[in-house]
C-alpha cells in the first residue's frame, strides 16, 4: 500500500497519477453521482454472482466421487475418472451421434424456414391474412412438449389420425406406429420441431423488416425490379445481421439438442435414435443419482459449446466484412 | 425450454445439477459426518417398560410438534382433521406438520443441515438409505432407551434385514412381507392374467396353457371382436412392464441356479419358449405395437374401456379402481383371473409380491427434537391399536368387529365409500395413513379393495413365493458394475420388446444373440458375482440355507 502509494509525478504533472486512495474516492464519488443507475444494475450482478458464478464451484463434483450424503468438499476426489468412463460409455457415443445428427437437421432445414416463412409473410399484402398466418404458425410454440408430444403419440398410434389417413388413402394396408422405428425418429423430432418452432423463429425476422426504408423498395421498382429481385437485393441484405446472430446462437446449441422432446417421445424401441446428450445426463443424474457422471459430461458438452460459439461468430464475422456481432 | 437450451448453448444437466450442488454445499454440512451424539436423557417424564407403549407413559404436557419430510408430492400434508389422524393426535399429542418433495428437495435437506424429525423415502437402495448411519438414529437404541415396547410391535425379520453393518438399524418400512406373512396366506396376490368374462364365454372358455393354445385363443379373440386388442400387458417405458420378471413369476421360472448362485431369468429356456409364442402372437396381429408405445396413463385407459380382450396385469391392487369403473359400467363384461401361459417344463407360478423391503422407509433423524416422542409415533403405527385406527377408524365409530376376528365398516361409513370417495377420504382417510400399513390388516377388511379384484386376489392364493434372495443384489450406486448394469437394463428392456416385433425367427435370434455379446462385452460376469455375493449374504440375514 505505502509503495503503491509513492508515486513520481511524470512530465511534471502531479495529476496524472493518482494514489490508491484517491482511486477509491474518484470511485466512491462517481458511483454516488450514478447511484440511480448503478441501483439499478447492482441487483443483475449480485443475481448474476448466487446463481451463476458461485455454482460454477459444484462443477468440482465432476472430478469426484459424490454422493447425496456427502458435500462437496466430503466427497473423495477420483481425478479424470469419470471422464475416462465416458470415453469408453457406448451409450455416451449413441447419445452424442443422436444429438449432432438431429441438431445439424434442425440447423440445415429448421434455420431457412423460419427465413422463408417470414418473407412470405412480409411480402402478403392482404393484412387480415397476414395476421391470421402469423398467429397460426405461432401458435405450437406456446404448447409445452408435454402437450405436443402427447398428441403425437396420439396421432401416431396405430388407429390414430395419421394412419387413419393413410388407411383411408390406400397407402397403407395396415396400421403402423413410426414411434416405434428408430430409423424415421430423426426425422420425426426435427419436422415436429419445426412445426412448433417456426413460425415463433419469423418474428425476429418480420421486426428486422418492418424496419427496412420503404424508399428502398420504391426506388428498385422505379429501376423495375421483380418482387424476387427485391427480396435478394433488398430484404435479404437487410436482414443479415440477424440471420448471424441467430445462426450463432443456434450453431453454439448444436449440443442441447431438446431434452423435453425426446423425454416424451423416446420410447424403448426408438431409443437408440432418440436420446439426446441431455436425456443421457438426466437419465445419468437425476434418475439413476450419478452425480459425478452426469455432471462430468455434462461440463465437456458446455466446454465443446463455447467452442463452437467461438468458431461460430469467427465464421460469420469472416462472412459480414469482419463485423463480430458478438 | 427448448428455445433457450439450444440459444444459450448450455448443457442443462451440467448447469442445474452444479446450482443445485453449490447451494445446497453452502449449508453446514449437514447429517454426513456428525458423530453419533448420544440420546438426551428423559428427564423423569416417565419410566420405560417393555410391556406397555411408552406414549401410555409420556407425561409431557405440552404438545410436541414433529416435521415429516415424505418424498413423494402426492402425500396428503393435512394433519389432526380427519378421524384417523385427529386420533392419533389425540392419543400421542403430537402435531405433525408434513412436508412433501421430490429427490431435489431431500438432497438439499441433507446439504442444508435443517433436517425434519422424521423422514420417509422409497428406495432402500439409494445412497441415502444406505448411508442411513450417518443421519438417521438407530432404531435398536431409541427403542432400549425410551420405549422397549417398539420390540414387540416390529418385525424380527424385518429389523435384520435392515441392519447395516454396525449391527443396527436406522430404518423401517411399510409392506415389508415376512416368510410368517406368506405363510400365513393374508396376504394377496398382485399378478393375474385376466380376460373379459364376455369374451372368455363367446370363445368358449378354451384353456390357454400351451403356447399352442395360446396362439388359438388369441386368433379366435381376433375373429371375433376385432375391436379389441386381444393381448395387453402393462406400460412398458423404461422397464419391461409385464413381460419381464412379472411373466417369469407367472411360468415360475427358478429364482437361482443349482448352486445358488444368480440366474439370468432373461435367458431361461421356458421363458424364451414363451416369448416366441409372444412373437408369432405379434406377428399374427394380436399384439398392438401401440401396447410398446403407450404411457401408464394411456395403458389404464384401455383397462378402463376394456379394450383389452386380455391382459397381462401386474399390480392388480393399483388397477382396482379402473377394473372397477370398467365393470360397474359393464356389469357382464368384468375382467376375470383364470389360467394363462404355464411353464412348458412343468414349474408352478411362483408370484411375487412387495418382498422383505417393503415400499416406504421411515428414519428418524439426527436433528430430532424430542427422539422419545418420535420412537412412540412408530411404535404406535405399528402396534395392532395403530393399525386398526389406520385401517378401520374407531371401533364403533366407523367399524364393528365380527365374530370371526374380520372387520366390517358401519353402513353410513360403507355407503359413504361407494357413493363420495372423495368425502370418504377427506373424513376418515381410512387405509391412507401407509407409513407403516401392511397387508395382513388390509386382509380382515372385507372392503378394503374394491369388488372387481376380489375374484383376481383369490386365483392367487397359494401361487405366491418369497423373492427376498433376489432383494437388493445389484451393485453398490456409483459403483463400474451399477454403471454396466444399468446398460445391461436399458439394452435388456429394448431386446424384449425387439424380440416380441421379430419379423422373423431369424430376426428373433439375431437379436438374442447381440444381447448375449452385450452381457459379455459389460462386465455381467462381476456384476452376477456381485448379485451371487449378495445373495449369500440375504440368506444369511434370513435365516435360509
Amino acid at each position: 500500500m505505502a509503495k503503491l502509494a509513492v508515486t513520481e509525478p511524470v512530465n511534471g504533472k502531479p495529476n496524472e497519477k493518482t494514489t490508491m486512495g484517491q482511486k477509491i474516492k474518484e470511485f466512491a464519488v462517481d458511483f454516488w453521482r450514478q447511484r440511480e443507475l448503478q441501483s439499478m444494475i447492482i441487483p443483475g450482478i449480485i443475481f448474476m454472482i448466487i446463481f451463476c458464478y458461485i455454482p460454477i464451484y459444484g462443477l468440482t463434483i465432476a472430478f469426484k466421487s459424490y454422493t447425496v450424503i456427502d458435500t462437496l468438499d466430503s466427497a473423495p476426489w477420483v481425478g479424470l475418472e469419470n471422464f475416462k468412463i465416458i470415453m469408453s460409455d457406448q451409450y455416451f457415443w449413441d447419445a452424442v451421434v443422436n444429438t449432432l445428427a438431429i441438431s445439424f437437421l434442425k440447423l440445415g432445414i429448421g434455420f431457412i424456414i423460419p427465413i422463408i416463412l417470414a418473407i412470405m409473410i412480409y411480402e402478403l399484402s392482404f393484412t387480415r391474412m397476414k395476421k391470421f398466418v402469423q398467429t397460426v404458425s405461432y401458435l405450437p410454440h406456446f404448447l409445452s412438449w408435454i402437450v405436443l408430444g402427447g398428441m403425437m403419440i396420439n396421432w401416431f398410434s396405430t388407429t390414430g389420425l395419421f394412419n387413419q389417413i393413410l388407411l383411408d388413402l390406400g397407402i397403407i394396408s395396415k396400421g403402423q406406429n413410426i414411434l416405434l422405428d428408430p430409423g424415421k425418429y430423426w426425422w420425426i423430432a426435427t419436422l415436429s420441431d419445426i412445426w412448433k418452432e417456426a413460425g415463433w423463429g419469423t418474428i425476429l425476422y418480420l421486426a428486422i423488416m418492418a424496419k427496412i426504408d420503404p424508399t428502398y423498395y420504391e426506388a428498385a421498382k422505379i429501376d423495375g425490379a421483380s418482387r424476387i429481385r427485391q427480396i435478394w437485393n433488398i430484404t435479404l441484405p437487410n436482414m443479415r445481421s440477424i440471420i448471424s446472430l441467430n445462426l450463432i446462437l443456434t450453431v453454439s446449441g448444436l449440443l442441447g439438442s431438446n431434452l423435453d422432446q425426446t423425454l416424451v417421445l423416446m420410447n424403448s424401441q426408438n431409443r437408440e435414435t432418440a436420446e439426446v446428450i441431455n436425456s443421457y445426463v438426466y437419465r445419468m443424474g437425476l434418475t439413476q443419482g450419478d452425480f459425478s457422471y452426469a455432471t462430468a459430461v455434462g461440463l465437456g458438452v458446455s466446454i465443446v459449446s463455447v467452442i463452437l460459439l467461438v468458431t461460430a461468430n469467427k465464421v460469420t464475422s469472416k462472412l459480414n466484412d469482419n463485423q463480430s456481432v458478438l | 425450454m427448448s428455445k433457450v437450451l439450444r440459444k444459450k448453448g448450455v448443457s442443462l444437466g451440467a448447469v442445474l445439477l452444479a446450482i443445485m450442488l453449490t447451494i445446497t454445499a453452502c449449508g453446514s454440512g449437514g447429517g454426513g459426518g456428525s458423530k453419533s451424539a448420544a440420546l438426551p436423557d428423559l428427564d423423569g417424564r416417565y419410566t420405560p417398560d417393555p410391556s406397555t407403549p411408552a406414549w401410555k407413559l409420556d407425561t409431557k404436557k405440552e404438545t410436541t410438534d414433529l416435521t415429516w419430510y415424505v418424498n413423494a408430492d402426492w402425500w396428503n400434508t393435512d394433519f389432526g382433521k380427519d378421524t384417523v389422524t385427529k386420533k392419533i393426535k389425540e392419543d400421542l399429542n403430537i402435531n405433525i406438520k408434513f412436508i412433501t418433495g421430490d429427490d431435489t428437495k431431500l438432497n438439499t435437506f441433507f446439504a442444508g443441515g435443517d433436517m425434519p424429525d422424521i423422514i420417509t423415502v422409497f428406495d432402500s437402495n439409494s445412497a441415502v438409505a444406505q448411508k442411513a448411519s450417518t443421519w438417521a438414529l438407530p432404531l435398536n437404541d431409541l427403542a432400549e432407551k425410551y420405549d422397549p415396547y417398539f420390540n414387540q410391535v416390529a418385525a424380527k425379520d424385518t429389523m435384520n434385514w435392515f441392519q447395516q453393518k454396525d449391527g443396527k438399524t436406522y430404518g423401517y418400512p411399510d409392506y415389508s412381507n415376512t416368510q410368517a406373512d406368506y405363510d400365513s396366506g393374508t396376504i394377496p396376490a398382485k399378478t393375474a392374467f385376466i380376460i373379459r368374462q364376455d369374451v372368455y364365454e363367446a370363445i368358449g372358455k378354451p384353456s390357454m396353457k400351451t403356447p399352442e393354445e395360446f396362439e388359438s385363443a388369441m386368433e379366435k379373440i381376433k375373429s371375433q371382436f376385432p375391436q379389441l386388442i386381444p393381448f395387453g400387458f402393462n406400460s412398458i417405458g423404461t422397464g419391461t412392464g409385464s413381460l419381464g420378471d412379472v411373466l417369469q413369476d407367472y411360468l415360475g421360472v427358478p429364482l437361482e441356479d443349482k448352486d445358488g448362485k444368480f440366474y439370468n431369468r432373461n435367458l431361461d429356456e421356458d421363458y424364451l419358449t414363451w416369448l416366441k409364442t409372444l412373437n408369432t402372437v405379434y406377428r399374427n396381429g394380436d399384439i398392438s405395437d401401440d401396447s410398446f408405445a403407450d404411457d401408464g396413463t394411456a395403458f389404464e385407459e384401455k383397462v378402463k374401456s376394456g379394450k383389452y380382450a386380455t391382459i397381462m396385469l401386474d399390480g392388480v391392487p393399483q388397477q382396482g379402481g379402473n377394473l372397477q369403473t370398467f365393470m360397474t359400467n359393464n356389469p357382464e363384461d368384468k375382467y376375470i383371473a383364470v389360467d394363462g401361459p404355464q411353464s412348458t417344463v412343468g414349474n408352478q407360478p411362483t408370484l411375487n409380491q412387495s418382498g422383505i423391503t417393503g415400499w416406504m422407509i421411515n428414519y428418524i433423524t439426527k436433528k430430532a427434537k424430542d427422539p422419545a416422542k418420535a420412537i412412540q409415533v412408530f411404535t404406535y403405527l405399528l402396534s395392532d391399536e395403530g393399525q386398526a385406527l389406520v385401517n378401520f377408524g374407531i371401533e364403533g365409530e366407523t367399524y364393528k368387529k365380527n365374530s370371526d376376528g374380520t372387520v366390517e365398516f358401519l353402513p353410513a361409513v360403507k355407503e359413504l365409500q361407494l357413493t363420495n370417495s372423495d368425502k370418504f377420504k377427506k373424513d376418515y382417510r381410512m387405509g391412507e395413513f401407509i407409513f407403516f400399513g401392511h397387508d395382513r390388516y388390509k386382509a380382515l377388511n372385507k372392503d378394503s379393495s374394491p369388488e372387481a379384484i376380489k375374484q383376481m386376489q383369490e386365483w392367487g392364493n397359494g401361487k405366491l413365493k418369497p423373492h427376498f434372495i433376489l432383494e437388493n443384489i445389484n451393485p453398490d450406486q456409483g459403483t463400474a458394475e451399477a454403471r454396466s448394469l444399468s446398460a445391461i437394463d436399458t439394452t435388456w428392456n429394448t431386446t424384449l420388446v425387439s424380440l416380441i416385433r421379430s419379423k422373423t425367427d431369424d430376426d428373433f435370434n439375431k437379436t438374442l444373440d447381440a444381447y448375449k455379446k452385450f452381457l459379455d462385452d459389460n462386465n455381467w460376469s462381476k456384476i452376477v458375482d456381485i448379485r451371487s455375493e449378495k445373495m449369500q449374504a440375504n440368506r444369511e440375514k434370513l435365516g435360509i440355507k
